[in-house]
């Protein structure tokens, strides 16, 4: 047995192999705890971002997101968070980049569009992530749209002839488009300042937040 | 010039399986960190991981997959070890029977990502493809007429 012989020869590979064992348990701990960070690709905020805060804020917060991603929705909560902390001090965007694995997200980013045409992004970006699972798993998520649009008080004729615009499909592409070009591969993708980050947790993007301003 | 004589048949067996059970465990102890820091993934454009990482098959009875992955893996390779350095026949039989557990449970991990879920972890199925090996190469430690690691002790041993 291996207790037997750990302080002889005989035990030499056993001591080897459980140090091998802690090595990997202890780079993986420190490996799976760092927030990456890169210099960012995609374009700086423009004028036909939408965005939440002041356009002269001293920090940006760009996020490509995918309504049907069960990721974005979590995140979504802690931006929710996070807009009424800095939304005096910091300028956060809303990028579409609906990813074609689901089967929605493109639906729901036009109708996302078609609010904000109407004043309504924000209050439409939150009913979206905040409802994901019952019209992402429904059959026909239109009258789920419909029914969160007329909750806002949106004008229902406006509404679906935005949705079914090409300009809003262009617009649409266009930003996923300029997001893939600048190297987007997942949903979310946050760009905080100049950098990509990949923040796992609601306290670890505001300390992100926190150091860049 | 003469040529280095080979190291003993198969001798290369035991290692392989270490190796392969290092690789797994690296793997399943990625997921459990991933797991238990609860950390948010994000969605990736190729179709697969967040999907089986959130199902509700990614938990049996509260414990983890992927820690059991580490448990088996972690097990599997100090288990490679003794091959290397035991000549027990009981080590060589709790590994074959461990390496045919480990094979059983890729039928019912597969067939939930390809036929429930239909989608693929990368980081699963590379788990899966490495319980495979690990079956499989196992064949090798037992082959009629080798001398191999664990084989010629065993036999030794009147096993």
């Amino acid at each position: 047995m291996p207790g037997k012989h750990l302080l002889t020869a005989k035990g030499v590979p056993w001591v080897g192999a459980s140090l091998l064992l802690l090595l990997a348990v202890g780079a993986l701990y420190l490996f799976t705890g760092a927030a990456a960070s890169e210099p960012s690709r995609t374009p700086p905020p423009g004028a036909d971002d939408i965005s939440f805060g002041p356009a002269d804020a001293p920090l940006s917060v760009i996020e490509y997101s995918d309504f049907q991603c069960p990721f974005c929705a979590q995140y979504a909560s802690w931006l929710g968070t996070l807009r009424e902390k800095y939304g005096d001090q910091v300028q956060f965007i809303y990028r579409f980049y609906p990813l074609a694995k689901h089967q929605y997200a493109a639906i729901a980013a036009k109708a996302a569009y078609a609010a904000s045409l109407q004043g309504k992004f924000w209050e439409m970006h939150d009913l979206l992530f905040e409802n994901q699972k019952e019209w992402s798993e429904s059959a026909d998520p239109r009258p789920f749209f419909n029914a969160y649009a007329e909750s806002l008080g949106l004008d229902l004729d406006k509404f679906h002839a935005d949705a079914d615009a090409q300009s809003t499909a262009d617009f649409i592409a266009k930003q996923a488009a300029a997001g893939k070009q600048g190297g987007v591969s997942h949903t979310p993708w946050f760009v905080v300042g100049d950098s990509v980050v990949l923040p796992r947790s609601l306290e670890e993007l505001d300390k992100l937040i926190q150091e860049a301003l | 010039m003469t040529r280095a004589a080979p190291a003993g048949p198969r001798r290369w067996v035991p290692w392989l399986l270490a190796g392969a059970a290092y690789a797994g465990f690296v793997v399943s102890l990625y997921l459990t960190f991933v797991h238990y820091r609860g950390y948010v993934s994000p969605c990736y454009v190729v179709h697969g991981c967040e999907e089986v990482q959130t199902s509700e098959y990614s938990v049996i009875l509260g414990v983890p997959l992927a820690l059991l992955g580490t448990v088996f893996f972690a097990l599997m390779f100090y288990l490679s070890i003794g091959l290397l350095t035991s000549s027990r026949l009981l080590v060589l039989r709790i590994y074959k029977v461990l390496a045919f557990v480990g094979a059983l449970a890729i039928i019912p991990l597969f067939l939930l990502q390809a036929v429930v879920l239909k989608a693929f972890c990368t980081y699963c199925v590379a788990t899966e493809a490495l319980m495979l090996v690990l079956w499989v190469v196992s064949f090798l430690l037992a082959a009629p007429g080798q001398s191999g690691p664990g084989r010629e002790k065993a036999e030794a041993g009147g096993g």
